[in-house]
C-alpha cells in the first residue's frame, strides 16, 4: 500500500503546479467586478457570444464533414493518389490558422493577388472584384476548418481502420449501400473518437486570437484582449477568460459523459484489413477531389502565397539568427512534447491503476488549458512563477520568472490536451487483462508502467509528442511574455512582422514555422503509412 | 542539500547576468532597431538584452516581478502604456541633462518619468484623381463626420490603439458628448466594416474603393520605399497625405517612448542607452528606417515622407490624457457601433 | 489445518448494486490438491477465481492463503503480492515481448531465470518458439506460453479459468496431462473452473459443483 501512495504523490504534485495558472485565472471570478461589466453587458457581450457561437458551430460542422469523409474515402477506396492522400491529408496541421488568414487576405482582398490575377487574365476593370470578402465570418470558418480538420481526420482514420471487414461485409449483405454503411454503421461506431477530435478543434478555435483579430471578427477572445488592452482592465479580461473556460468546461464534461458509457477496450490487436473498392472514372475523380480540395486550401494555397511573398522580398532571412531561432523553436517544442507525453502517461496510468476521483478531476481540468488564450494563460503563469520564486528563493533574485522552465510549463498546460487525447486512446486499446497478468506475475506500479504500458504505447507516445510539437511551433503569444531575455522563436519573429502587418517580411519565418512544423507531421504521416495491416 | 546547491547555482547565474548590460522590455520591434542596439554595445561595451511583446503584457510581467524585476527600460510604441506604467509607480525620473534640455516638454512625461523617442502623426490620405485638393482645405478630424462623406471613409477597427488614442484626444479637446456624436456620424460614413491594417486603408483609397483613409504617417513611407513590394509602392504613389486641424490645435500625434524603471538594476546603463537613442545621428538613422518623425527639431524626416510636409502643427494634447481617457474612448466607440 | 493452501470463509461478492455473484461461499484446498468447480456460465465461478487472485474485492468474508490473510474486512493484499497464477481462456500475452521474455516477465530478477524458463519450455514442448512473438504462433501454443508464464514464478496455487476451451480436442487432452503433471512435480495446487465434466475428471482429484454463487 505504501509504495502505491508514494508513486501517486508525484503526478499529484505536478498536477497541482500545472493547474495553478488555470486556478489563478479562474480565481478572478472571486474578485471584484468592475463597472466595465455593465458596459460590456449592454453593448458588446452579446455580440461576442453570438459570433463565437456561430464560428464554433460552423467550424465544428465543417471539420466533422471534412475529417470523417476524407478518412472514410482513404480507408475504404482505392483510387489515384490514395497512398499520397492518406498521409498528405494531415499536412494542413503545419499551417497555423493565423498564417492561413494572412495568406487569404493577401489573395482574396479586393486588390489581393488572386483578384489581380483574375482581372489580368480576363482583362477586367480595376473595380471588378471576383472573390467574396474573406474578412468575414465565412472566411474565418473556412480558415479554421481547413487548418484544423486533420485532428478529426487523424482520429477517424485510425478508428475506421480498426473496424472489422466482416462487419462491413455483413451490413452490405443486409442491403445497406456504401453511403448508408458510412453514416449508419461506421460513423456511430467511431463517434467517441470523432467527438474527441471535434472537441480539440472547438477548443483551439475558441482560444485563437491571431486569425479572428486579422479578420476583425468580434469573438470572445478579441473581447478579452480589447478589455485588457483598451479598457486597461485585466481583472475583467480574466473574468471573461474564466467564463470562456467554464463554457468549454461544460462542453468537455458533456463529451466525457457521452464517452463514459462506451469503453472500447479490445485486446484484439490483429485486425483484418479493410475492404477496399477500386474506383474508376468519375467515381475516382470524386474521391480524388474530396481528398485534394482540403489539402489544396489548407496547405498548397498558403505555401504558394508565402513562397511568393518571401521571393518578392528576398531570401536573406536564412542567416545565423534564423538558425538560432529555429533551434530555440525546435528544442522548446521537443522539450514540451516530451514533458507533455510523460505527464499524460503518468496521469492516465495513475487514473487507470488506482482510480482516484481527485486526480481524475484535476487531469480533466488540465485539458482545459487548451482553450485558454495563450496570453491569459501566460498572465497566470507569470503570477505563479513569482509566487514560486518568493517561496523557494526568497532571498535571491527572481529565478523562475522569465525562465525557459516557466515557458515550457505554460506550453505544457496549453498543449496537454493534445498529448492526453492520444495517450488516453492508447490506453483504451490496452486491454485490462494485460494489467491483470502483469500484477499476477508480481509486476505492478512503476514497473508495470515501464515494462508493459510504455512499450505497448510506443505509437501513442510518439504521436502525442509530435502533436504537441506541431502545436508549440505555431503557438506564439505565451512566448512573448514568458520568455527569457533575447530568446526568440520563429513564431515570435513572424508575429513581430505580422503585428505590423509587414506580411512580406513575415513570410520567410512563417515558411520556416511550416517547415519545422512539418518535421513532426512527416513522422506522423510515416506512422500513418505503416499503421495499415499489410 | 539539493536546495542549497540550487541556490548557489542560481546565485552564480545571477552574478553572471549582472555584468555590464541593460535590460529592455520593448513593444517596439523593428529590425533596424536591432542594428542600433548592436551599435550601442560596440560603442559602450554594454550588452542590450531584449524582451519584446505587447505593451500590456509586458506591463503585467513587470508588475508581477515587482522589485525583483531585471528590467531597466520600458520601451513602447503606445503612449497609453507609458501612462499605465507611470500610474503603477514603476518609473523613476530621468535625470539625464541631455533629455531634459533637448526633448520638448510636451514629449516628456510628468516628473520626466519617460521621454518620447520618436513620433508619428495620424493623418488623412486621399487620391487626388477622385477628390480635389480644395475639398480638403483646412480639413479637421471633426469634418470626417460630415454627411458628404457618406460611405466614403475607411479606417481600421476600434481595437487598434492608434484609433483609441485619436478618439481619446478628441474627448480631451471637444468633450465626450461631442465626440460621441462625431463617432456615430463617422461610423455611418464608413465605406466598409473596419478591417485590415492602416496600409489596407491607404490601398483602398488608392484604388478608389473609398475617398478618405485615416492612417499613421509612417505607413506611406514604408510603402513608398518599395520594401513592402511593388504593388504597395504603386498604390502609395497614387495618394496624397494631409495633416488635419492645421488652423487650430494641430494634427494628432502619438509617440514611441521609453522610461527607466524604479528598480532598474543598471540605472546608469539605462541612462546612457536613452541618451544614445536621442542623439542626432541615431535619431536620423532610426527615423530614416521607420519613417517616423524625430523628437529633435533639427533632424529632418526621411526623403519619402518629407514631401508631404515637414513643418506641420502638432496637437499639444499631452500623451498622458490618451492614457487616462483610453478606456472612455473604447467604451465610446462600442456605444457608437465602431466595430 | 496446517496443510491447507487455501481457506475461504463466508465469502460474498456482488458487482456494484447488482445481485450477489458469490453467496456465503466456503472452500478449503490442501497443499498439492487439485480441485475443480463445475458449473454453467454465469454461476460465479470465474468471479471466485478473480476474488482469490485479488483482482476483485469481496463484499464480505475472508480469504486465507497458507495461514496468511489475503482478504478480509480490513486487509487486502494486492494481486502482485499473492503468488498465485491465473490462466484464462483469452490469452493475455504481452504482444511486445517474445515468448522467452513473456515467460521471464515475472522472474526477471531471479538468478536462475534462464534455467527455469528453459525447463518450462521443455516441459510444455515449446522450445522452438522461444524467440517468436505472440502473433506469430498458434492459439494452442499461445495458451502453453501463458501457462508457462504463470508457472514460472512457481506459484503455490494455480487458478485455471477454462484455459483450454478455445482449443481443439486433441490438443486439450495433451495439455490436461501436461499441466497436471507439471503441477504435481512442483507440488502446486490447482483450482480449475470449467463447464466440461471430462476436463474436471481428467485434471483434478476433487470435483465440486457451483450454481448461482453457491457450492452444492
Amino acid at each position: 500500500m505504501n509504495t502505491i501512495s508514494s508513486w501517486r504523490l508525484l503526478p499529484f504534485a505536478v498536477l497541482i503546479i500545472f493547474t495553478a495558472p488555470l486556478v489563478i485565472v479562474l480565481s478572478s471570478l472571486l474578485g471584484n467586478y468592475s463597472d466595465n461589466w455593465s458596459h460590456l453587458y449592454e453593448f458588446v457581450l452579446l455580440d461576442y457570444v453570438n459570433s463565437s457561437l456561430i464560428l464554433v458551430i460552423g467550424v465544428a460542422f465543417l471539420v466533422f464533414i471534412i475529417g470523417t469523409v476524407t478518412a472514410w474515402t482513404v480507408t475504404n477506396y482505392n483510387f489515384i493518389g490514395k497512398d499520397i492522400f492518406e498521409w498528405a491529408l494531415i499536412l494542413p496541421l503545419s499551417i497555423p490558422p493565423y498564417i492561413l488568414a494572412y495568406t487569404f487576405t493577401g489573395l482574396f482582398d479586393p486588390y489581393g493577388d488572386a483578384n489581380n490575377l483574375i482581372r489580368y487574365l480576363f482583362d477586367l476593370s480595376s473595380d471588378f472584384v471576383f472573390f467574396p470578402n474573406v474578412r468575414s465570418m465565412y472566411g474565418a470558418i473556412i480558415v479554421f476548418a481547413f487548418t484544423l480538420y486533420p485532428y478529426v481526420y487523424l482520429v477517424s482514420r485510425s478508428a475506421l481502420i480498426n473496424q472489422s471487414k466482416s462487419m462491413k461485409e455483413a451490413s452490405r449483405l443486409l442491403g445497406l449501400n456504401q453511403v448508408q454503411v458510412f453514416y449508419k454503421l461506421a460513423l456511430p461506431m467511431i463517434r467517441p473518437a470523432v467527438i474527441a477530435g471535434v472537441m480539440l478543434v472547438i477548443m483551439e478555435t475558441l482560444s485563437d486570437f491571431g486569425a479572428v483579430d486579422h479578420f476583425a471578427i468580434e469573438t470572445f477572445t478579441t473581447g478579452i484582449f480589447r478589455t485588457w488592452y483598451g479598457l486597461y482592465d485585466l481583472q475583467t479580461a480574466m473574468q471573461l477568460a474564466s467564463l470562456l473556460l467554464i463554457i468549454v468546461g461544460v462542453f468537455y464534461l458533456i463529451e466525457k459523459n457521452t464517452r463514459g458509457g462506451s469503453i472500447y477496450t479490445s485486446n484484439n490487436s490483429n485486425f483484418s484489413p479493410n475492404l477496399e473498392d477500386n474506383l474508376q472514372g468519375f467515381k475516382a475523380l470524386i474521391a480524388f477531389l474530396i481528398c485534394f480540395i482540403p489539402i489544396f486550401i489548407g496547405f498548397i494555397i498558403p505555401i504558394v502565397e508565402l513562397s511568393f511573398w518571401a521571393y518578392e522580398v528576398n531570401l536573406g532571412f536564412f542567416n545565423d539568427r534564423f538558425i538560432s531561432n529555429a533551434m530555440n523553436t525546435l528544442s522548446l517544442s521537443l522539450g514540451t512534447g516530451i514533458i507533455c507525453a510523460g505527464l499524460a502517461l503518468l496521469i492516465n496510468f495513475s487514473v487507470r491503476f488506482k482510480p482516484n476521483k481527485l486526480v481524475e478531476k484535476l487531469s480533466s481540468l488540465l485539458s482545459l488549458g487548451y482553450a485558454v488564450p495563450g496570453l491569459i494563460l501566460a498572465v497566470g503563469m507569470v503570477q505563479l512563477m513569482v509566487y514560486l520564486d518568493t517561496f523557494l528563493f526568497s532571498s535571491l533574485d527572481i529565478v523562475l520568472t522569465g525562465s525557459i522552465f516557466g515557458l515550457m510549463i505554460a506550453y505544457v498546460i496549453k498543449t496537454y490536451a493534445l498529448a492526453n487525447s492520444s495517450i488516453e486512446s492508447g490506453y483504451q486499446r490496452i486491454s485490462n487483462s494485460m494489467d491483470e497478468s502483469s500484477r499476477l506475475l508480481g509486476i505492478s506500479g512503476w514497473r508495470m508502467l515501464i515494462n508493459v504500458h510504455s512499450p505497448l504505447m510506443k505509437t501513442a507516445l510518439l504521436t502525442s509528442v509530435l502533436l504537441v510539437m506541431s502545436d508549440v511551433v505555431k503557438e506564439l503569444p505565451a512566448t512573448l511574455i514568458l520568455r527569457p531575455f533575447n530568446f526568440e522563436t520563429l513564431a515570435v519573429s513572424t508575429y513581430t512582422y505580422a503585428s505590423e502587418e509587414r506580411m512580406l517580411q513575415a513570410a520567410a519565418p512563417a515558411i520556416a514555422i511550416v517547415i519545422i512544423g512539418l518535421i513532426p507531421i512527416i513522422f506522423l504521416s510515416k506512422m500513418i503509412r505503416s499503421s495499415r495491416p499489410n | 542539500m539539493k536546495k542549497i546547491q540550487l541556490i548557489l547555482l542560481f546565485a552564480f547565474f545571477v552574478n553572471l547576468v549582472t555584468a555590464d548590460e541593460v535590460n529592455v522590455y520593448t513593444s517596439r520591434h523593428y529590425d533596424s532597431d536591432d542594428a542600433l542596439y548592436e551599435e550601442f554595445t560596440q560603442e559602450t561595451g554594454i550588452k542590450v538584452n531584449i524582451i519584446s511583446g505587447k505593451g500590456s503584457a509586458l506591463l503585467q510581467r513587470l508588475k508581477a516581478e515587482g522589485k525583483n524585476s531585471p528590467a531597466d527600460i520600458f520601451f513602447t510604441v503606445d503612449a497609453g502604456n507609458l501612462w499605465k506604467v507611470q500610474k503603477e509607480g514603476l518609473f523613476q525620473s530621468i535625470q539625464s541633462e541631455k533629455v531634459l534640455t533637448e526633448i520638448p516638454e510636451n514629449l516628456r512625461g510628468p516628473n520626466n518619468e519617460w521621454t518620447a523617442i520618436a513620433k508619428r502623426a495620424r493623418v488623412i490620405f486621399y487620391n487626388p484623381e477622385n477628390i480635389s485638393d480644395e475639398l480638403l482645405e483646412n480639413f479637421n478630424y471633426e469634418d470626417l463626420a460630415d454627411q458628404k462623406w457618406n460611405k466614403r471613409i475607411v479606417i481600421r477597427s476600434s481595437n487598434n490603439m492608434y484609433n483609441q488614442s485619436l478618439v481619446a484626444s478628441l474627448i480631451e479637446n471637444i468633450g465626450e458628448e461631442a465626440t460621441e456624436i462625431w463617432a456615430k456620424k463617422l461610423v455611418s460614413n464608413f465605406a466598409r466594416k473596419p478591417q485590415g491594417n492602416d496600409r489596407s486603408q491607404i490601398i483602398a483609397v488608392a484604388n478608389g474603393e473609398a475617398d478618405l483613409a485615416i492612417a499613421n504617417s509612417y505607413y506611406i513611407g514604408i510603402m513608398l520605399s518599395g520594401s513592402a513590394g511593388q504593388e504597395q509602392l504603386e498604390a502609395a504613389k497614387k495618394v496624397k497625405m494631409i495633416f488635419p486641424n492645421q488652423d487650430n490645435r494641430g494634427a494628432h500625434i502619438n509617440i514611441s517612448g521609453a522610461g527607466i524603471l524604479k528598480n532598474a538594476p543598471n540605472k546608469d546603463n539605462a541612462n546612457s542607452f536613452i541618451e544614445f537613442l536621442i542623439s542626432n545621428r541615431v535619431q536620423k538613422y532610426m527615423i530614416d528606417k521607420s519613417y517616423e518623425y524625430s523628437v529633435l527639431n533639427d533632424v529632418a524626416p526621411s526623403s519619402e515622407i518629407a514631401g508631404f510636409g515637414t513643418d506641420f502643427k502638432e496637437d499639444q494634447t499631452s500623451v498622458r490624457s490618451f492614457g487616462e481617457l483610453n478606456p472612455d474612448a473604447v467604451k465610446l466607440m462600442d456605444r457608437s457601433g465602431w466595430k | 489445518m496446517d496443510n491447507l493452501i487455501l481457506e475461504i470463509k463466508e465469502l460474498n461478492h456482488a458487482y456494484g448494486e447488482s445481485d450477489l455473484t458469490i453467496k456465503d461461499l466456503n472452500l478449503n484446498i490442501s497443499i498439492g490438491e487439485k480441485v475443480s468447480i463445475l458449473g454453467p456460465s454465469g454461476c460465479g465461478k470465474s468471479t471466485l477465481l478473480r476474488l482469490i487472485a485479488g483482482l476483485e474485492k469481496p463484499n464480505s468474508g475472508e480469504i486465507i492463503k497458507k495461514a496468511e490473510v489475503m482478504t478480509n474486512h480490513k486487509i487486502f493484499i494486492p494481486p502482485e503480492k499473492r503468488n498465485v497464477g491465473l490462466v484464462v481462456q483469452e490469452k493475455a500475452l504481452f504482444p511486445h515481448l517474445s515468448v522467452y521474455e513473456n515467460i521471464c516477465f515475472g522472474i526477471h530478477r531471479n538468478k536462475d531465470k534462464n534455467k527455469i524458463v528453459s525447463d518450462l519450455l521443455e516441459l510444455l514442448k515449446i522450445d522452438s518458439l522461444k524467440n517468436k512473438y505472440p502473433h506469430e504462433i498458434s492459439g494452442g501454443e499461445q495458451q502453453r506460453v501463458a501457462l508457462a508464464r504463470s508457472l514460472a514464478p512457481n506459484p503455490d496455487l494455480l487458478l485455471l479459468d477454462e484455459p483450454f476451451s478455445a482449443l481443439d480436442e486433441e490438443l486439450r487432452k495433451t495439455l490436461y496431462k501436461e499441466v497436471s503433471e507439471v503441477c504435481s512435480e512442483k507440488n502446486s495446487s490447482i483450482l480449475l473452473v470449467t463447464h466440461d465434466p471430462y476436463e474436471a475428471e481428467v485434471m483434478t482429484d476433487k470435483q465440486l459443483r457451483m450454481e448461482n454463487g453457491k457450492l452444492i
